[in-house]
C-alpha cells in the first residue's frame, strides 16, 4: 500500500511540476467567472446562470483534466522509458497500476477542489451560500471525474496515447448520450441496430447518471438515495475498469 | 555458485501475422557471485533483451531466468538488484536528491538513512554540486552518472548495466570503471552488456558474446582466446561473429 502512495504521490508532484494541467484549469476559472456577467438578468435568472455555467464548467474542463491527467501517468513513463527504471524495483506492476490510480485521483481532486472552491465564493459574493443541492450535484461530478479518470487509465494500459484519447472522448461524449440514444433506438424494428444499443448502453458507462444539474438549478429535488446509488455505480465501473488496467498491464511487455 | 542463471532462454517478438524476429535462442547464461560478467554483441544481437528478460521488463517465449534462485518478478529478490538502463532517462523534473530519495523509498529504507547514502552516492558520481539542478538541465554524462547512482542506492548485492559508459567522456568512463572494480571487491556481481571491446576487456572477468540473438562463446577472456585462437578481444570477436554468419547464411542457402 505504502508503494502505490509513493508512485501516486510521485504522479502527482509531476503534475504540479509541469503545469500543463493549470491551463485547463484556469479556462475552468475564467468560464466559471464569467458566468457572472449575466448582470443583465434578474437576481433569480442570473443565479441560475452562475450555476448551470459553473456545473458544466466544471465537469467538462474537469472531464479534461482527467483525461490528460490519465493518459500522461502510464504512457509517459512507458514513452520516457522511466518505467524500466521503476519496474526493476521491488514493485509489483499491480502497484504501479493502482499507485498511477491514487495519483491520477490525487490531480483530478485538487483540480476539482480548486474549481469548486471559486464556484462556491462566486456564490457567497452572490449572496447566495451554497445548499445542500449543490453539494450533491458537485459530488456526482467528481465521481465521474474519477470514473473518467480510472476509464482513461485502464485504456492506456492496452492501446496507443492516439487511440485512447480517441476512445475516451468518444466514451465521454456516447456516455452522455446512452439514455437518449436508447430511447430514440426502441422506436425502431431493426434487431441488429437494437442489439448494438443495448449493447453500448451495457458496457459504456452513463455518464447521465451523474448529471443532476438541470434539476438541481431549476429547485427539483434529488434524494441521498439516488445519489447514492449513482456513486455505488460509478465505483463499480471504475472497480471493472481498474481490473482491466491490471488484467492487461500485468501482460504488457515494455 | 550462479547467483544469475538463465536455462534455454527464448525470446522471439512477434512482427505482424507470419514474420518472428529471434531476440534471444536456448541461452544457457550462469553467472558467479562475485564476479564481473560482461555481454558482448552488436546492435540487436540480443544483450538488452537478455537483461530485460532477466528482470521481467520482457517475458520469456520459452525457458527461464533466475536471480538468486528465484523468478524475475519475485519483489524481495528485486530488493537486492541494482539496474542502470541504456540511455537512462528519468523524472526530469525532480532534481538529483529528489529521484535518489524516491527510489530509496521504493526500497522501504528509513529517512535517515536514505539522505546519509544520497550524500554518499553524490558524492561518489561527483554530482554533489548539482544537488538543486533539475533532471532536464543535466548533460548526457550527468544522466548516466545519476543513474549509476540510482542503480547503487539499495546498496544492491547484483549489479546489472545495460551499457553503463554510453554517453560518458573519457574520464567518465575511466572512473566507472574503477567503481565497478571496487564493487566488485567489495563483492558485489556485476553484469553489464556493452559493445566497448576495451572496457570489458579491463574489467570483465568473464564474457558472452552474443549474436543475432544467439550465445556464440561464453569464457574466460584467456580461455577464449586459446578456444578460438585469437589475438585478444577485437580478434576474438570479429571470428566468432564471421564464423556464425558464414554458418547461418549457409543454413538459410539450404533452406531456400
Amino acid at each position: 500500500m505504502k508503494k502505490m502512495w509513493l508512485i501516486g504521490l510521485n504522479t502527482f508532484r509531476e503534475s504540479i511540476r509541469k503545469k500543463t494541467l493549470y491551463i485547463i484549469l484556469i479556462f475552468a476559472l475564467i468560464v466559471i467567472g464569467a458566468s457572472k456577467l449575466f448582470s443583465f438578468l434578474t437576481a433569480e435568472e442570473e443565479l441560475k446562470m452562475i450555476k448551470d455555467v459553473s456545473f458544466s464548467a466544471i465537469e467538462f474542463f474537469g472531464a479534461l483534466i482527467a483525461i490528460f491527467a490519465s493518459l500522461a501517468a502510464i504512457s509517459t513513463e512507458i514513452e520516457r522509458r522511466t518505467i524500466y527504471t521503476l519496474l526493476t524495483k521491488p514493485i509489483r506492476r499491480s502497484d504501479f497500476v493502482i499507485g498511477k490510480f491514487f495519483g491520477v485521483s490525487m490531480i483530478i481532486f485538487v483540480n476539482f477542489i480548486l474549481a469548486t472552491a471559486f464556484f462556491i465564493g462566486l456564490l457567497i459574493f452572490k449572496k447566495s451560500p451554497p445548499n445542500m443541492d449543490v453539494f450533491k450535484t458537485l459530488l456526482l461530478i467528481f465521481f465521474e471525474l474519477i470514473l473518467i479518470g480510472g476509464i482513461t487509465l485502464a485504456l492506456g494500459t492496452f492501446t496507443s496515447d492516439a487511440f485512447n484519447i480517441i476512445c475516451s472522448f468518444f466514451l465521454y461524449i456516447v456516455g452522455h448520450l446512452t439514455s437518449y440514444g436508447k430511447e430514440l433506438v426502441e422506436r425502431t424494428e431493426n434487431i441488429i441496430v437494437k442489439g448494438l444499443a443495448d449493447m453500448l448502453y451495457t458496457l459504456v458507462p452513463n455518464y447521465e447518471n451523474f448529471n443532476i444539474r438541470d434539476k438541481i438549478v431549476v429547485g427539483l429535488n434529488v434524494s441521498w438515495g439516488y445519489v447514492g446509488y449513482t456513486i455505488a455505480y460509478g465505483i463499480l465501473y471504475m472497480c471493472v475498469a481498474l481490473f482491466i488496467a491490471l488484467y492487461f498491464f500485468e501482460k504488457r511487455e515494455i | 555458485m550462479a547467483i544469475i542463471e538463465t536455462k534455454q532462454l527464448t525470446k522471439h517478438y512477434i512482427l505482424g501475422k507470419k514474420k518472428v524476429v529471434v531476440g534471444l535462442e536456448n541461452v544457457d547464461l550462469e553467472i558467479n557471485q562475485g564476479e564481473i560478467f560482461g555481454i558482448l554483441g552488436p546492435n540487436g544481437s540480443g544483450k538488452t533483451t537478455c537483461l530485460k528478460l532477466l528482470l521481467g521488463i520482457l517475458f520469456p517465449t520459452s525457458g527461464e531466468a533466475n536471480i538468486m534462485g528465484k523468478p524475475p518478478y519475485d519483489i524481495e529478490m528485486k530488493q537486492h538488484v541494482g539496474f542502470l538502463p541504456e540511455n537512462p532517462y528519468y523524472y526530469d523534473y525532480l532534481n538529483g536528491p529528489e529521484l535518489l530519495r524516491f527510489y530509496a523509498s521504493l526500497y522501504s529504507m528509513d529517512s535517515d538513512k536514505a539522505d546519509k547514502r544520497i550524500e554518499e552516492l553524490l558524492e561518489l558520481v561527483e554530482l554533489k554540486d548539482a544537488k538543486r539542478l533539475a533532471l532536464r538541465h543535466y548533460s548526457k554524462g550527468m544522466l548516466e552518472r545519476i543513474g549509476l547512482a540510482a542503480s547503487l542506492i539499495n546498496d544492491p548485492e547484483i549489479l546489472i548495466l545495460d551499457e553503463p559508459t554510453t554517453g560518458l567522456d573519457p574520464i567518465g568512463c575511466r572512473d566507472t570503471r574503477n567503481l565497478l572494480l571496487r564493487l566488485k571487491e567489495q563483492g558485489k556481481t556485476i553484469l553489464l552488456s556493452s559493445h566497448f571491446l576495451s572496457e570489458v576487456e579491463r574489467v570483465c572477468d568473464r564474457i558472452a558474446i552474443f549474436h543475432r540473438g544467439h550465445l556464440l562463446a561464453t569464457g574466460t577472456l584467456d580461455g577464449l582466446n586459446k578456444q578460438y585462437q585469437a589475438e585478444n578481444l577485437e580478434d576474438l570477436f570479429v571470428k566468432t561473429i564471421c564464423a556464425f554468419d558464414t554458418e547461418f547464411a549457409a543454413k538459410t542457402g539450404e533452406r531456400k
